[in-house]
C-alpha cells in the first residue's frame, strides 16, 4: 500500500486529524472572531447598503414647501423651474384617532394623533414612494386609509380595521384601513408618538376638508448640494409660487441624501465599527496564543525533524499549511455562523430602524474581510511563533520534557511568589503555574484584558446613555397636551388648574421661525417657543452663554442642534429670523444641549407676545401634579384633557413626563440595545479565549499533571491546581480590564457624541465591573472546569508519555 | 597524530569546546576534544553520566555546535555550516538513533523512515516507499511498516529508527544511548544490525554505558569530565573469531 501523502504532509494531515479536541479548539478560537467580524461588520455593511438602498428607491423630497393652498396648475409651474424634476401636491392633515374602534375592540386608550397625508395620485407617484406590505384595495378608496407599518410597533392593526378620526374643526369619520404600507421617510411611530396614514384626496371631501394642496413636494434633478438645493427653492418660492399668490409658511430643505434617523444610524455604525475592529484584535490575540502553544507542545517533534534533515524552512512551512487548515475550517464554521446570526441581527436593527431588508447578502468586502480574519490573520498571528519554534536549535527542541520550571524562579513575580508563606500547597503551585508561562501568560492576559475592558466600556456607554436620557429633557412637567387648532393661554390656564391634582401649569407660545443666513439663504425649520425665563416648567443645560434673564427682550437662546445646522449663530452675534412673514433681530446669548428635540430656539415669553401681536395662543400646555407618579400624571393628565373637551377644546395628543422619557429612551435605546448584543458577542469571544488559554495550558501542562499523580495528588487536587490557576488569570485580567476600560469608555462617548451630535453623560458603570467580577470569575471556573477533567482522565503512564 | 592520518579522516574535531550558560557558573562540557574517526570504524563513546559524552556526539552530528574549536566531516566544516545548511548536510551524511526512539507518533513507521527522504528530496518520490520497505526488511520490520509506532515494542521502535536512520543512506550513523531503553536481549540484537552495518562499510559512533556492549566495540573512548582519557582498540570480529 503506497502513502497517499509525502510522509511531511501525511503528519500534518494527522496532527490536525488526531488531535481533534485540539483542533476544534483552535478552530473554535478563530470562527469565534470570524463570527463576531461577520455579525458585526456583515451587519453593519447589510444596513449601511440597504438603508442608502431602500432610502434612494424611494425618492425622497430634496425641497418641501408648506404653504397656504395650491393647485395642480401652481405644481405644472414649479415643475418647469429649472433643476426641479417633478413636483407634487399633498395635503397633510393632523387628526386624533380613537384607537377603541379597533375590530378587536380593544378598550379605548384614548386619542392618540395621526398624521394624514391625502395623495392625488397613489399609481403616479414619484416621491416620498411607499411600499405596500398588506392591502385590502389599492389604491385606498375614499374612507379607507393606508397606515405606516411602524403603527404595528404602538399597536396592532391590520387591513380591514376601522378606526374613528376627528378632525381639528370637530368632523369625525370612521375610515376602514386599507393596508399596510412601509414609508422610509416617514417618522417611525415609536419615535415621534404619532402614526401616518395615507388617503386619497376624496376621503378629504369626508373630513370637510378642502381638496387644496397645503405641500408641495419637489425633486431636483440629480443630487445637489444643500445651497443648490436651497437655491432652486428660493426661485420657486419668489419666481412660481409668490407670482401666484400662494403663500409660503415654511420651506423645508433637508440635508440632501440624509435620512432624518442618520444620526442613530452613523452612531450605530461606528459603534459597530469599532466593536468590529476590536473583535478582529481578539481574535488575533487568541490566534497567537493558541499558535504558540500548539508549537509549545510540538517543539521536540520540531528538533527530531530537524535532525533527520529537515530544514527550518520546510518545518515552518508544515505548520504554516495546518494553520491554514485551521482558518480554512474556521472559516467554514464561523462564516455561515455569523451570515446566520447577521441576518437576525441585520432584521432586528432593521425593525427598529423601520426599514425593509431587500438582501441579506453580506457585502463582498466583510467575506473578504471574513477569509482574509479567519486565514491571513492566524497565518500573520502564527509567523513568529512557528519561525521561533523552527529555528530552535536541535539540542533544545529535542531537550524540552513538557516541563518548563527551568524557567520559573529568575524574575521577581517568581521569586515574591516563592518567598509567599502560609498558601495551601495546591494553591501557591497554581500561583506559581500562573507565572510559569510569562509568554503565554502575557498573551493571554492581553486577550482576556482587552475582552473585558471593551465588556466593561460597553456596560459604561450604556449606563452613561441612559444618564443622558434622565438629564437630557429640558422641562419639567408632569402631563403636556398640545392642541389641534391654537387656544388662549388663559382659559387653558384657567381650566387646567382647577382640576384636582394640578400643582401647576405652564403654557407657551410656539412658532415655526427660519434664520436667514448672511449668504440670503434661509435655515431649516427652527421651533421657537416663548418661556418664561424664571419658569420653573423650564431646567436648560447650558452649555455656552447664559439663559435668558427676566428683562431680556429680543435675546434668544438656541439649541446645540440648531448650532450644529448654523454655525455662524454664535453666542454675541445678532441674527434674523422671521416669525410669521417678518424679520425680526435677536441677539443669541446662550446656547443649550440639544435635547432630542430637534432644532429649538427659546425667546421670552412677553417678547415673542408683543412681535407677533399678544394673542396669547399657544399650542401647548405643561401641567405639574401633586405626587409626580406616573399613575398620578396619567390620572391627572386624563381629568385635564377631559375638562378641556368639555370646554370644546379639542386636545390632538397628551403625553406624560414617563411616556416621553420612554420615548427618548426608545431613539437612545437602539444603542443600547445594540450595545447590549455586541457585549454579548464579545463576552463570548472571551469565554472561548479563556477556555481555549486553559486548555491548551492544562494540554501542556499533562506531563505534569502525570507527574504529580505519580506522587500521590488526587482529582481534587487537580481541579483545585487548573481552577485556581484559571480564576487568577481572569481576575487580573478583570483588574487590568477594569482599568482600561475607564480611558476606552471615554474615547467610545466622545465618538457617539460626534456622531450623533448630542452631548453624553459619562457615567461610569460600577455596576458594569462588579458583573463582570462575578461574570469573570464563573467563566474561569467553568473554563478550566472542561480541561481539568479532561486532566484527571488522562492515566498515569498516558501522562508522563504525552506528546 | 599524523596529518597524513588526519587528512584521511572522515570525522575530525579539532580542539573541540563546549561551553554551556547554565546561569550563574558556564559548565564546560567538552575541554579542547581532538579525535578523528576513519571511514568503516564502530566507535564507542564511554563514560559516566555527565561525562560530556552525548555533548560530543552531537558536536558530530551538527545537532549541538562548539563554543570554540573545529568539526569537519568528511571535507565539511560543520561548525561553520549555518542551520539550514546544518539540516540538509545532516540529512544526507548522517543518520542519527536516538535512545528514546523519537519516531513521530503520527507517521507510520514507513512514512518515518520515508521522512528524510523527503526532507533531503533524495531518491525519487515513487521509489521511496520501495526503499523504506527494503530497509524495514533489512531491520526485519517489514510485517510492522503500516503501524503507527504506538503499536511497536521499545526493540521493534529502535529498529524502525535505525532504518530511518539510514535512509538517505548516510555514510556515518550516530546513536546515543540506543540501548538504554532496551531489555539485554533486544539491545543485544540491535547492537548485532549495528555491527553488520560497519561490515556493510557504515561508519558508526555510538553513546554506551553499557560496559558489554562498549566491549564489543572496535575502538572504544573514554570520555570523563569533557575530556577522552583513554582509548582502547579492539580486534575486529573476524580476527578475534579466526576467521
Amino acid at each position: 500500500m503506497r502513502p497517499a501523502l509525502s510522509p511531511r504532509w501525511a503528519k500534518v494531515a494527522r496532527d490536525l486529524a488526531g488531535h481533534r479536541f485540539r483542533t476544534l479548539l483552535v478552530v473554535l478560537s478563530i470562527a469565534v472572531g470570524i463570527f463576531a467580524i461577520t455579525v458585526v461588520m456583515g451587519g453593519r455593511g447589510i444596513l449601511l447598503r440597504e438603508f442608502e438602498t431602500v432610502y434612494e428607491a424611494s425618492a425622497p423630497a430634496t425641497i418641501v414647501f408648506e404653504v397656504d393652498a395650491a393647485d395642480e396648475s401652481v405644481i405644472r409651474a414649479v415643475e418647469r423651474v429649472d433643476g426641479v424634476r417633478l413636483a407634487e401636491g399633498r395635503r397633510t392633515l393632523a387628526v386624533r384617532y380613537d384607537k377603541g374602534v379597533h375590530a378587536d375592540d380593544v378598550p379605548s386608550t384614548g386619542w392618540d394623533t395621526l398624521q394624514l397625508r391625502a395623495v392625488p395620485d397613489f399609481e403616479r407617484t414619484g416621491v416620498d414612494l411607499t411600499t405596500v406590505e398588506a392591502a385590502r384595495s389599492w389604491p385606498p378608496a375614499a374612507g379607507e386609509v393606508l397606515f405606516e407599518r411602524s403603527v404595528n410597533m404602538v399597536a396592532s392593526y391590520a387591513p380591514g380595521d376601522v378606526i374613528t378620526v376627528e378632525t381639528p374643526g370637530g368632523t369625525r369619520v370612521s375610515l376602514r384601513v386599507a393596508g399596510i404600507v412601509h414609508d422610509i421617510n416617514a417618522y417611525p411611530a415609536t419615535f415621534v408618538a404619532t402614526s401616518t396614514g395615507y388617503v386619497s384626496m376624496d376621503t378629504l371631501r369626508l373630513l370637510d376638508e378642502p381638496p387644496r394642496f397645503n405641500q408641495i413636494r419637489i425633486v431636483a434633478e440629480e443630487v445637489p448640494t444643500r445651497a443648490e438645493a436651497s437655491r432652486i427653492a428660493m426661485e420657486v418660492r419668489d419666481d412660481v409660487l409668490v407670482p401666484r399668490g400662494v403663500r409660503v409658511l415654511q420651506t423645508d430643505v433637508p440635508e440632501p441624501g440624509s435620512h432624518f434617523l442618520g444620526d442613530i444610524f452613523k452612531a450605530v455604525s461606528l459603534l459597530l465599527l469599532a466593536l468590529g475592529v476590536l473583535s478582529l484584535f481578539l481574535s488575533g490575540f487568541l490566534v497567537v496564543t493558541t499558535v504558540q502553544a500548539i508549537m509549545a507542545q510540538q517543539i521536540s517533534q520540531v528538533g527530531i525533524m530537524k535532525a533527520v534533515g529537515g530544514r527550518a524552512s520546510q518545518v515552518t512551512w508544515m505548520y504554516l499549511a495546518m494553520v491554514t487548515v485551521y482558518g480554512v475550517l474556521a472559516v467554514l464554521v464561523g462564516m455561515p455562523a455569523g451570515a446566520a446570526a447577521g441576518r437576525w441581527f441585520t432584521t432586528f436593527a432593521a425593525d427598529l430602524l423601520n426599514f425593509r431588508v431587500t438582501s441579506y447578502a453580506p457585502p463582498p468586502s466583510v467575506v473578504a474581510l471574513g477569509v482574509a480574519v479567519g486565514v491571513g490573520v492566524p497565518l500573520l498571528a502564527a509567523i513568529v511563533p512557528v519561525r521561533l519554534g523552527t529555528r530552535t536549535s536541535v539540542v533544545r527542541a529535542l531537550n524540552a520534557t513538557g516541563m518548563s520550571g527551568a524557567s520559573f524562579g529568575h524574575g521577581l513575580i517568581d521569586r515574591f511568589l516563592a518567598h509567599l508563606r502560609g498558601l495551601p500547597r495546591p494553591v501557591a503551585l497554581s500561583l506559581r503555574n500562573t507565572f510559569l508561562r510569562k509568554g503565554r501568560l502575557a498573551l493571554t492576559l492581553v486577550t482576556l484584558t482587552l475582552a473585558s475592558a471593551v465588556i466593561m466600556s460597553v456596560m459604561t456607554v450604556r449606563t452613561s446613555i441612559l444618564a443622558t436620557v434622565d438629564e437630557v429633557d429640558i422641562w419639567r412637567f408632569d402631563t403636556q397636551m398640545w392642541f389641534a387648532l391654537p387656544q388662549g393661554a388663559e382659559a387653558v390656564e384657567r381650566i387646567a388648574s382647577r382640576v384636582e391634582g394640578v400643582r401647576a401649569v405652564s403654557t407657551m407660545p410656539e412658532y415655526r421661525t427660519v434664520f436667514t443666513r448672511a449668504d440670503g439663504t434661509e435655515s431649516q425649520p427652527i421651533d421657537l417657543i416663548g418661556v418664561d425665563p424664571d419658569s420653573d416648567f423650564v431646567d436648560p443645560r447650558v452649555s455656552s452663554g447664559r439663559w435668558l434673564r427676566a428683562g431680556d427682550t429680543a435675546a434668544i437662546v438656541l439649541n446645540a442642534d440648531v448650532l450644529k445646522s448654523e454655525p455662524e449663530l454664535a453666542v454675541g452675534r445678532s441674527a434674523t429670523f422671521n416669525i410669521i412673514g417678518e424679520d425680526r433681530e435677536f441677539r443669541v446669548v446662550g446656547v443649550v444641549t440639544a435635547g432630542l428635540m430637534g432644532p429649538v430656539a427659546f425667546v421670552p415669553k412677553s417678547h415673542l407676545d408683543s412681535v407677533t401681536g399678544g394673542t396669547g395662543a399657544v399650542m401647548r400646555l405643561q401641567v405639574r401634579t401633586a405626587t409626580g407618579e406616573a399613575d398620578e400624571q396619567a390620572r391627572v393628565g386624563r381629568l385635564v384633557e377631559r375638562r378641556l373637551e368639555e370646554r370644546s377644546i379639542p386636545v390632538a395628543f397628551r403625553q406624560t413626563e414617563t411616556e416621553q422619557r420612554d420615548q427618548v429612551a426608545s431613539q437612545l435605546g437602539i444603542l443600547v440595545t445594540f450595545l447590549a448584543i455586541m457585549g454579548v458577542i464579545l463576552a463570548s469571544v472571551g469565554v472561548i479565549g479563556l477556555t481555549g488559554t486553559m486548555t491548551i495550558n492544562v494540554l501542556e501542562s499533562t506531563r505534569e499533571i502525570g507527574v504529580m499523580r505519580a506522587i500521590g495528588a488526587s482529582h481534587g487536587s487537580i481541579y483545585q491546581i487548573f481552577v485556581t490557576e484559571g480564576v487568577v488569570i481572569a481576575l487580573i485580567a478583570w483588574a487590568l480590564g477594569a482599568l482600561a476600560s475607564y480611558p476606552m469608555s471615554v474615547v467610545l462617548l466622545d465618538l457617539l457624541e460626534g456622531a450623533m451630535g448630542l452631548p453624553l453623560t459619562f457615567e461610569y458603570s460600577w455596576a458594569g465591573v462588579g458583573i463582570w467580577l462575578a461574570s469573570v470569575t464563573a467563566i474561569a471556573v467553568l473554563a478550566s472546569l472542561l480541561p481539568a477533567f479532561r486532566a484527571s482522565q488522562v492515566s498515569v503512564r498516558d501522562a508522563i508519555s504525552y506528546e | 597524530m599524523t596529518d597524513t592520518a588526519r587528512a584521511d579522516a572522515l570525522i575530525d574535531l579539532r580542539s573541540v569546546v563546549k561551553v554551556y550558560d547554565t546561569g550563574e557558573v558556564p559548565f564546560t562540557a567538552l575541554k579542547g576534544v581532538d579525535l578523528t574517526v576513519h571511514s568503516g570504524e564502530f566507535v564507542g563513546l564511554i563514560g559516566k553520566s555527565g561525562s560530556g559524552k552525548t555533548t560530543l556526539i552531537n558536536m558530530i552530528t551538527g545537532i549541538d555546535r562548539p563554543t570554540s574549536g573545529e568539526v569537519v566531516i568528511g571535507e565539511t566544516p560543520v561548525h561553520a555550516l549555518n542551520e539550514n545548511q546544518l539540516a540538509m548536510w545532516r540529512g544526507r551524511t548522517i543518520g542519527v538513533v536516538f535512545q528514546f526512539f523519537q519516531l513521530l507518533p503520527t507517521l507510520t513507521v514507513i512514512e518515518n523512515v520515508m521522512l528524510p527522504m523527503d526532507f533531503c528530496s533524495m531518491y525519487a518520490p515513487a521509489e521511496r516507499p520501495e526503499r523504506a520497505m527494503r530497509l524495514l526488511e533489512q531491520v526485519e520490520l517489514a510485517d510492522q511498516a503500516y503501524k503507527l509506532p504506538s503499536a511497536l515494542s521499545g526493540g521493534q521502535q529502535q529498529r524502525a529508527a535505525i532504518a530511518r536512520a539510514l535512509a538517505n543512506d548516510p555514510p556515518i550513523l550516530a546513536a546515543d544511548e540506543p540501548t538504554g531503553n532496551l531489555d539485554s536481549k533486544t539491545a543485544d540484537s540491535v547492537f548485532h544490525l549495528f555491527e553488520e552495518l560497519v561490515d556493510a562499510h557504515k561508519t558508526i559512533i555510538m553513546v554506551t554505558h553499557d560496559n558489554d556492549l562498549a566491549g564489543r566495540v572496535r575502538r572504544a573512548l573514554h570520555v570523563s569530565d569533557g575530556e577522552i582519557v583513554d582509548e582502547r582498540v579492539i580486534r575486529p570480529r573476524t580476527e578475534r573469531s579466526g576467521i
